[in-house]
């Protein structure tokens, strides 16, 4: 699992990013450069685990953001 | 009785073949009738049925996506749907579908049935898909706060987890395989079932650029589609020889079995002629029929299943059997369709399956690296090159993988290909050229 | 008892998988597991299977609508229980097979499913669906639960099957005939490889609803959605939106999927292209794609006549002129694809010819052809 400074990293990232709420995994692999994509892809489903970031699917692709971050779907707001 | 007036979806229950509209109509009135606490609109499939004549008015869909991509925890499993007509369809305005995982091959047992029944009315819609074409069973229909719900019966009462969507592993599929065929070449239901249970993170935890499918056809005749659709398909083949009973070979010939195990038998096609039938349709035209007894050329058989399929009392799969593994096969979305390309000719497909998981995580690894945003397997073997993908399977090239040698000379090579590598000194080439 | 939406990590249990089919093996089938040695069907939609110890199974095979009410699975779980010992299943392709181990049980099992109708007239379990006659179309969700489908799925399917019935219950086809369904080219259920796939297609690009878009969704993200990089940012007026250059847009979708602000469903500009020729086994000829030969038709719900028709004209014709054995496009290849449109009687239009990715390995390339 990720230390804290790999968890504030992304935080960080992902705050800076003004216009989009919503990333691939690609784009958290080029974070950590160094790292292999799986070691960063067990780092960000645990930060999902933990409720700091969530998924948002089109059904065919997953995209990862900030827990309530972004527009979303008013009924997905209202209900939860 | 509800305000539904469908004069085009009523239009669907005339005609011989099972009417999905009378279906969802005897669901309507179950809902109307029942005594169980529905937690979703007790009028959600008048409200769909209404919704889908309204589609069938305007000729146009009435959904919209939602993001929301599973239970907590989860990034697959659900797809999100709102309608877009909300306030004229309220019972229906949130109808999210989740995918249950199927087990190998769709054998149930009634008591189970029954269990996903009875939480499907109280939690859903009541609607199902049996099955979707991934193959999970597909629960359609029903709102946010009863995905949790649901999951949380599914998973404690009935022992049965979601299957995936989003960019996972999708949940693996395969044919009947040893159940009930006798071409299956190797037990496709057991391996399904273990690589589903080895890579449980990788189905509920997106780590890939995309969908990953995984689909086991026990031969070559193929009943699961894997070579069209699925990115590793596993597909059953052998090595050895096509085990010939000749008397039962005399008996088809002499018209006391039907061929093609009677799959043509609702028209005259004339008595069975074994030379015109078996012997001149095979593709490598390694067979021979002597009047008395039938010979096949083993070594040039490309095992395509004809001859086998169609005397199936006479002729049996070899006995040394195993798969042959293709990787990349897609939908055309969106370099165009691809089928699966040939990487492994052969490999035995015995538990625990260790050669196959080490395969396997060796295209993970690679595809997570070098694999762009929503690009699949196929394609990413078609822009790196199957050269490189062999390199990364550690397999040696091999005849078998192409249908032909390349046709332009463009090769790529590497400087340790060549003697004396590529560096070489401009002073050298003076003494003997001059500027 | 229960799931707490206070305490929603209590008791959770994740990664448990599918249940293991070996629970739910009929024990005919675990006595004889890998064990079979030949099959036969006995009548369209009647299988035995044999097995090395002489015992049989009998399986009788019955269409359904992929759509299915727990209402019906109950009904099935009703006959299931009565006639085989509470054991059932369904194929790849939608069907509900009914298994018993005697063959004295068959004739029960079958007069049962015979005389079950839904309220409508239709028949709830037909059998059939065996050898070279037509089985089940597999298909997608069409306007009953998807955001991009260009066509209904269960309409178009029921349409289909009603007009092509007779040769469920038959097998008098030269071959095993395969029609699938896809709502849309994104084609969540693969249809590429079919004998005739009935394709949903959309033709106008996306509407762009400027007035609200920047506020509705995540411009990078629709700019990103786009396969063919045709959407770019732009301000219109004062808002920020995007554009999308139409020249380039392919009608996937995928933009709408991530902005609800970009439609692109129509009632004149979305509706059904037919393909034919291809399959996925390796028997005789290898694995092949399918091929547009109606590049467009409307949507006519409730029945869509004219889909209907262009189905049964090349199903037919096949069905006349090939020999024993012959696929879809095994057939079509022998007699080449000029005959084919003659024999047919589809209209050939510049629709047909590839202009994609690859184009160039469908055009003629030698002066083998027929006049």
């Amino acid at each position: 699992m990720g230390t804290e400074e790999d968890k504030q990293l992304i935080i960080e990232t992902l705050k800076a990013k003004k216009t989009k709420t919503k990333f691939y995994l690609r784009d958290f692999n080029k974070m950590f450069p160094e790292r292999r994509p799986r070691e960063v892809s067990k780092l960000v489903n645990g930060m999902v685990t933990e409720g700091i970031l969530e998924y948002w699917s089109s059904g065919s692709t997953t995209m990862i953001g900030l827990k309530g971050a972004g527009v979303q779907h008013e009924a997905e707001d209202r209900e939860e | 009785m509800a305000k539904r007036k469908t004069p085009m979806l009523d239009e669907l229950e005339n005609g011989k073949w099972p009417s999905f509209v009378s279906d969802i109509k005897q669901e309507a009135e179950a809902r109307e009738k029942t005594n169980v606490d529905l937690q979703i609109p007790k009028e959600v499939c008048d409200d769909l049925l209404d919704i889908l004549e309204l589609s069938y008015k305007d000729r146009e869909g009435h959904w919209k996506h939602g993001g929301v991509a599973g239970v907590f925890g989860y990034g697959g499993g659900v797809i999100g749907r709102y309608c877009d007509q909300p306030e004229q369809f309220p019972a229906a305005k949130d109808f999210h579908t989740l995918r249950v995982n199927q087990p190998s091959s769709y054998f149930y047992k009634t008591e189970y049935l029954r269990q996903l029944c009875e939480l499907w009315e109280r939690r859903g819609s009541g609607l199902t898909n049996m099955h979707g074409s991934t193959g999970d069973i597909i629960l359609l229909g029903t709102t946010t706060p009863q995905l949790e719900e649901v999951f949380w019966e599914l998973t404690h009462n009935l022992k049965q987890d979601l299957g995936g969507s989003g960019s996972v592993l999708r949940s693996p599929n395969c044919c009947i395989g040893k159940a009930r065929c006798e071409f299956a070449c190797y037990d496709t239901q057991q391996v399904c079932r273990a690589l589903t249970m080895e890579y449980q993170d990788e189905l509920h935890r997106p780590a890939f650029p995309y969908k990953f499918k995984f689909k086991f056809d026990g031969c070559p005749n193929g009943c699961v589609a894997s070579i069209a659709r699925a990115d590793m398909s596993v597909i059953g083949t052998w090595r050895d020889d096509i085990r010939i009973d000749q008397k039962a070979v005399r008996a088809y010939v002499g018209g006391e079995f039907k061929p093609d195990a009677g799959a043509h038998a609702g028209r005259d096609w004339g008595p069975f002629d074994i030379e015109k039938e078996v012997i001149d349709l095979c593709p490598t035209h390694c067979m021979a029929w002597n009047g008395k007894k039938l010979g096949i050329n083993n070594r040039e058989c490309n095992r395509c299943m004809h001859c086998i399929n169609t005397m199936p009392r006479a002729l049996r799969i070899g006995e040394n059997t195993g798969a042959s593994i293709l990787f990349g096969a897609k939908a055309p979305i969106l370099e165009g369709a691809q089928l699966g390309t040939l990487t492994i000719p052969f490999m035995k497909i015995e538990e625990p399956y260790d050669e196959l998981k080490g395969l396997i995580e060796k295209v993970w690894d690679w595809w997570s690296e070098e694999g762009r945003n929503r690009e699949r397997l196929g394609e990413l073997i078609q822009r790196m090159g199957l050269p490189k993908f062999l390199e990364v399977c550690e397999v040696k090239p091999d005849p078998r993988m192409i249908r032909e040698p390349r046709s332009n000379p463009y090769i790529f090579w590497k400087e340790a290909d060549v003697p004396g590598g590529w560096e070489r000194d401009i002073k050298d080439f003076r003494k003997k050229h001059q500027k | 008892m229960g799931y707490d939406a206070s305490n929603p990590m209590k008791d959770r249990i994740t990664d448990v998988g599918p249940r293991d089919y070996k629970e739910f093996l009929p024990p005919v089938i675990k006595r004889n597991f890998g064990k079979w040695l030949y099959h036969e069907i006995l009548e369209p939609g009647v299988l035995v299977h044999v097995s090395e110890a002489g015992e049989k199974v009998f399986t009788v095979r019955v269409g359904g609508a992929r759509l299915m009410s727990i209402t019906h699975i109950r009904e099935i779980c009703e006959i299931a229980d009565k006639h085989c010992d509470g054991y059932v299943r369904w194929t790849t392709r939608n069907n509900i097979e009914f298994m018993v181990d005697d063959e004295a049980k068959l004739k029960p099992l079958m007069e049962d499913l015979e005389k079950r109708k839904f309220a409508g007239g239709s028949l709830k379990f037909p059998r059939g669906g065996t050898g070279a006659g037509l089985t089940n179309i597999v298909h997608t969700q069409g306007w009953l639960h998807c955001h991009t489908a260009a066509i209904d799925a269960s309409g178009v399917v029921k349409a289909v099957m009603d007009e092509l019935f007779d040769d469920f219950e038959r097998m008098r086809f030269p071959a095993h005939i395969r029609i699938s369904l896809a709502c849309c080219l994104n084609m969540c259920g693969a249809v590429h490889c079919s004998d005739i796939a009935i394709l949903g297609i959309h033709r106008k690009p996306p509407m762009v609803d400027h007035e609200y878009l920047g506020n509705m969704c995540e411009i990078p993200l629709a700019v990103a959605a786009c396969p063919t990089g045709a959407i770019k940012p732009a301000t219109v007026g004062d808002k920020k939106s995007v554009a999308v250059n139409n020249e380039k847009c392919m009608y996937c979708g995928n933009c709408f999927t991530m902005c609800p602000s970009m439609p692109l469903a129509d009632e004149e500009g979305s509706g059904v292209a037919i393909l034919v020729g291809g399959k996925l086994s390796n028997r005789i000829s290898t694995p092949m794609f399918s091929k547009v030969v109606v590049p467009f038709l409307p949507n006519e719900p409730p029945r869509w006549p004219q889909t209907v028709e262009a189905i049964k004209k090349i199903l037919y014709t096949y069905v006349e002129d090939a020999r024993k054995y012959e696929r879809l496009g095994d057939w079509a290849a022998r007699i080449g694809w000029e005959r084919f449109f003659e024999k047919t009687g589809l209209p050939f239009t510049e629709h047909l010819i590839d202009d994609y990715r690859f184009a160039y390995t469908t055009w003629r390339t030698s002066t083998q052809f027929k006049f």
